[in-house]
C-alpha cells in the first residue's frame, strides 16, 4: 500500500470482507477470499487496526474464517500465508502450547487448539514454554490433522490438539518477536470479534422484542426485557471502548482487559438474547444458537472472561499497584 | 506556574501541572488525617481551588468570557484527574463546577455568567443544584416548586431535597414550576438563585455514611430577579437536559481518578500482606476491569465533548459503568480486607468505611440505575414506549 490506511479505506475494506465472508460456502473459501482482498497487505500496513476491522467483520457475519492464524503469524514476524497455521494455547490459557521433552531427545508435547486451517496448511508454528527455554518451532501441519468430529460449534472452527512431536519432525524457527506480542494481537482482535457478535445478538433480540406481541403489546414494552437489553448495550459499549483503545496503544495488559470485557459482554448479550428470543431462540432454525456456540468457543481462546481477571489481578499484585491505562 | 497558557496540548499541560503540584505538595496536601470533617474538607477545597486559579491551571479550559484562559475542555479533565489521583480534595465539591457551570455559561445571560462563574472557578463560591423534590425524584418533570411572575422577577415557593453543599453555597441552579400544575416538562423554568435570599431555609440530612452532604430546602416567597433566568422561560427542561449529561459524564471522569487511587491503595495493601491468592487476584482483576471499561468510555466522552459534540442520552452508559466500577471496587475491599470496614478504628479504616458506604449511593444519585436503563432502552435502543 502506497499511503497510510485511513478510516474510509478501512470502512470500504470492511464492506468487502463482510460480503466475502457472508458469500463464502465454508470457512476455507472465506479465508481464500479475504486473502485475495489484500488481507496480508492490510496486516502489514495497519496490524492492530486492520485486525480489529477484520475480526469485527467475522463477528458481524458469524464467519469461521481462520484469520487468527494470520494475526498471530504477523505478530511473530512470520510470513502470512494460507499454508501456515499456528498452534493456539489450550482453552482458557494464553501460555505457549508446547513443552520440550528431554526424554524424547528434544521432541515436543503439544497441548492446544488449532483452527480448521490445519487441515490444508503445510506448516504449523508452535511456541514453546518459557520454562523449556521458550522459542518457536515449525512442525509439519499434516501431523495436526484430526477427524472433524465433535465440539459445540457446528462450524468446527477450532479443535483440540494433544500430541507428541518427535525431535526429528521439529524445525527451530528464528524470530525476534516474543510470544507476548502474539497474545496481545490475538486478544485485541478476538475482543473485536466478540463485540461484533454481541452486537448481532443484541440486534436480533431487539427486533424480536419489537415484533413479538404477547398480552396485546410488543414484549419490548415490558421493563424486564428493556433492562436486559440495556444492560447488554452498556457492557458492549464499555468493552468496545477498551478494544478501540487497544489499536491506539497495543499493550498486553490492556488487550487482556479488552478480551475479558468483550467475553463478558458477549456472554451477557447471549444470555439476555436467549431469554428475550425465548422459544424461537432455542430452535436450530434460528441462527442465534450458531452465534452462541461461536461465542463459547472464542471466549476460551487466549484467556477467557473467567480466567483473565485472575491473571490481570496477579499482574497488579506483582506490580503492587494498578497502572494508569488509557490516557486522555 | 503555567508557562504557556496559549492552548497547550494536554500532554504539555499535564507535565507542567504535575510539576507544579509536586512542587507545591506541602501546601496542597490536606492538613487533616483521613476524610476530615466537612468544614475542614470545604476549607481545603477552597484553598486548592484558589491556588490552582492563581497559578493559571484552574482557569484553563474555561472560556475567557467567564475569567478562563480558554483552551480545550480536556485541560479541565486533566486538572480534575491529577487533583483526585493525589487525593488533594474531596471529589464531590470539586465536580460541582463541571456539572453546573458549562450549561450556565451557555444558557444564562452573559453578564450573569461573567459575574458568578469566576468566583466559582476560584473557589471563593460554591454552587448547588436544586432539582429533586420530595415528590419528584426519578420523575423530575413532576416537580412543583412554584415560581410566580412578579414585578422585576419571580417569587419562588416550594420545597427541594438532596441539595448538596447548600450550607457552603452562595448560588443555586433551581428548577421551578412556571406552567400550570401538570404541565410536566413544558412548564419548568431554571433560575440562578442567591442562597442568602430572604425566605430560604434548609435543614441538613444526615446520610448513612455519617455526613451532611445533602439538605432539605424550603423556599418561602423568595424573590429572584429576572436577569437570573437560565435559558428560556418555561424552557427549564432543556436546561436540565443540558446539565444532566455533564452530571452523568464529565464529573465522573474525575471520580474515576479517585477510584483508581483507591484501587491502587487496595492493591498495595493486599500485595503488602503477601496475599497472592487466586481469590484476591480474581477480585482485584474484576475491579480493575470494570474501572478500565469506565475510564475508557469516559475518555471517549471527554474527546467527544472536546470535538464540540453536545453530550446527550448516551452518557447514561457512562453512569452505569462508573456505578458498576465503584460498587465492585468497594465490595472487593470488603472481601479482601476482612473486618476492616466492620470493626477497625483509625483514619484508614474510617476512609474505607466511608467510601464503602458512599458507593451504595452510586446507583441512586444523578438518576437511578433503573432510570438510566429506561433511557437507554427508549432512546438508544429505540424500543418504543414502555407498557
Amino acid at each position: 500500500m502506497s499511503r497510510p490506511i485511513d478510516a474510509d479505506d478501512l470502512a470500504l475494506m470492511a464492506a468487502g470482507f463482510e460480503a466475502a465472508m457472508a458469500g463464502a460456502s465454508d470457512s476455507r473459501e472465506a479465508e481464500q477470499s479475504i486473502h485475495e482482498l489484500g488481507w496480508a497487505d492490510l496486516l502489514d500496513a495497519a496490524p492492530a487496526r486492520g485486525a480489529a476491522m477484520a475480526f469485527g467483520a467475522l463477528g458481524a457475519t458469524g464467519s469461521a474464517a481462520g484469520l487468527l492464524d494470520d494475526v498471530v503469524a504477523r505478530a511473530l514476524g512470520i510470513g502470512v500465508s494460507l499454508q501456515t497455521c499456528v498452534v493456539l494455547p489450550a482453552p482458557h490459557q494464553a501460555g505457549p502450547p508446547a513443552r520440550r521433552r528431554n526424554e524424547m531427545g528434544g521432541g515436543l508435547v503439544v497441548n492446544g487448539l488449532v483452527s480448521a486451517r490445519a487441515e490444508s496448511a503445510t506448516a504449523a508454528v508452535v511456541a514453546i514454554a518459557d520454562e523449556d527455554g521458550g522459542g518457536f518451532a515449525r512442525v509439519d501441519a499434516s501431523s495436526l490433522r484430526r477427524p472433524a468430529a465433535g465440539g459445540v460449534d457446528p462450524q468446527n472452527a477450532y479443535r483440540r490438539v494433544s500430541m507428541e512431536v518427535p525431535a526429528d519432525a521439529v524445525t527451530p524457527l528464528k524470530t525476534e518477536a516474543a510470544w507476548e506480542s502474539a497474545v496481545t494481537a490475538a486478544r485485541a482482535a478476538l475482543a473485536c470479534q466478540l463485540i461484533a457478535g454481541a452486537r448481532w445478538m443484541l440486534a436480533q433480540a431487539r427486533q424480536h422484542a419489537l415484533d413479538r406481541v404477547q398480552f396485546g403489546r410488543p414484549v419490548a414494552s415490558f421493563q424486564s426485557i428493556r433492562h436486559k437489553l440495556a444492560e447488554s448495550l452498556v457492557q458492549i459499549e464499555g468493552a468496545a471502548s477498551v478494544a478501540e483503545a487497544c489499536w491506539r496503544d497495543p499493550d498486553l495488559l490492556l488487550a487482556g482487559l479488552a478480551k475479558a470485557l468483550a467475553g463478558q459482554a458477549a456472554l451477557t448479550a447471549a444470555a439476555h438474547a436467549q431469554q428475550v428470543l425465548a422459544g424461537i431462540g432455542f430452535t436450530a432454525e434460528h441462527r442465534f444458537h450458531l452465534r452462541l456456540k461461536q461465542v463459547l468457543v472464542i471466549d476460551t481462546l487466549f484467556g477467557s472472561a473467567r480466567s483473565l481477571p485472575a491473571e490481570i489481578g496477579r499482574d497488579l499484585l506483582i506490580r503492587g499497584t494498578a497502572p494508569r491505562l488509557i490516557q486522555l | 506556574m503555567l508557562d504557556n497558557p496559549a492552548s497547550p496540548t494536554p500532554e504539555i499541560f499535564r507535565r507542567d501541572l504535575t510539576a507544579w503540584l509536586d512542587a507545591n505538595a506541602d501546601e496542597l496536601t490536606p492538613p487533616y488525617e483521613g476524610a476530615g470533617s466537612m468544614d475542614e474538607q470545604m476549607g481545603h477545597y477552597r484553598d486548592v481551588k484558589r491556588a490552582l486559579f492563581d497559578a493559571g491551571f484552574g482557569r484553563c479550559g474555561w472560556p475567557e468570557s467567564v475569567g478562563g484562559l480558554g483552551g480545550s475542555p480536556l485541560l479541565r479533565a486533566v486538572v480534575g484527574e491529577e487533583v483526585n489521583l493525589r487525593g488533594l480534595t474531596d471529589p464531590n465539591p470539586w465536580t460541582m463546577i463541571e456539572v453546573l457551570a458549562p450549561t450556565v455559561i451557555d444558557l444564562a445571560r452573559p453578564e450573569i455568567s461573567a459575574r458568578f462563574v469566576p468566583p466559582f472557578m476560584r473557589g471563593d463560591e460554591m454552587w448547588c443544584q436544586g432539582f429533586s423534590e420530595p415528590d419528584a425524584g426519578s420523575d423530575l418533570a413532576s416537580l412543583s416548586c412554584r415560581a410566580t411572575k412578579t414585578e422585576g422577577g419571580w417569587v419562588v415557593s416550594g420545597q427541594k431535597i438532596w441539595t448538596s453543599f447548600i450550607q457552603y453555597a452562595q448560588r443555586c441552579v433551581l428548577l421551578t414550576r412556571t406552567g400550570e400544575p401538570g404541565s410536566a416538562h413544558r412548564g419548568i423554568t431554571a433560575l440562578l438563585v442567591d442562597v442568602d435570599s430572604p425566605g430560604i431555609a434548609f435543614s441538613p440530612i444526615e446520610t448513612m455514611h455519617g455526613r451532611q452532604d445533602f439538605a432539605e430546602v424550603r423556599y418561602d416567597e423568595v424573590f429572584v430577579p429576572e436577569d437570573r433566568l437560565i435559558g428560556e422561560e418555561n424552557g427549564g427542561w432543556q436546561v436540565a437536559m443540558d446539565i444532566l449529561p455533564y452530571e452523568r459524564s464529565s464529573a465522573f471522569w474525575q471520580r474515576g481518578a479517585l477510584l483508581h487511587r483507591r484501587l491502587c491503595d487496595l492493591v498495595a495493601q493486599v500485595a503488602g500482606a503477601g496475599d497472592r491468592s487466586d481469590n484476591s487476584a480474581q477480585s482485584i482483576g474484576r475491579a480493575f476491569q470494570s474501572l478500565v471499561a469506565f475510564r475508557s468510555r469516559s475518555r471517549d466522552t471527554q474527546h467527544r465533548l472536546n470535538a464540540g459534540h453536545q453530550l446527550g442520552v448516551e452518557t447514561s452508559i457512562d453512569k452505569i459503568l462508573i456505578t458498576w466500577a465503584e460498587q465492585q471496587l468497594f465490595e472487593s475491599v470488603r472481601d479482601l480486607l476482612p473486618g476492616v470496614i466492620e470493626f477497625d478504628d483509625g483514619p484508614a479504616a474510617a476512609q474505607w468505611r466511608t467510601d464503602y458506604l458512599y458507593s451504595k449511593a452510586a446507583s441512586i444519585y444523578g438518576g437511578t440505575s433503573e432510570v438510566q436503563r429506561n433511557i437507554i432502552a427508549r432512546r438508544l435502543l429505540d424500543l418504543g414506549p414502555e407498557s
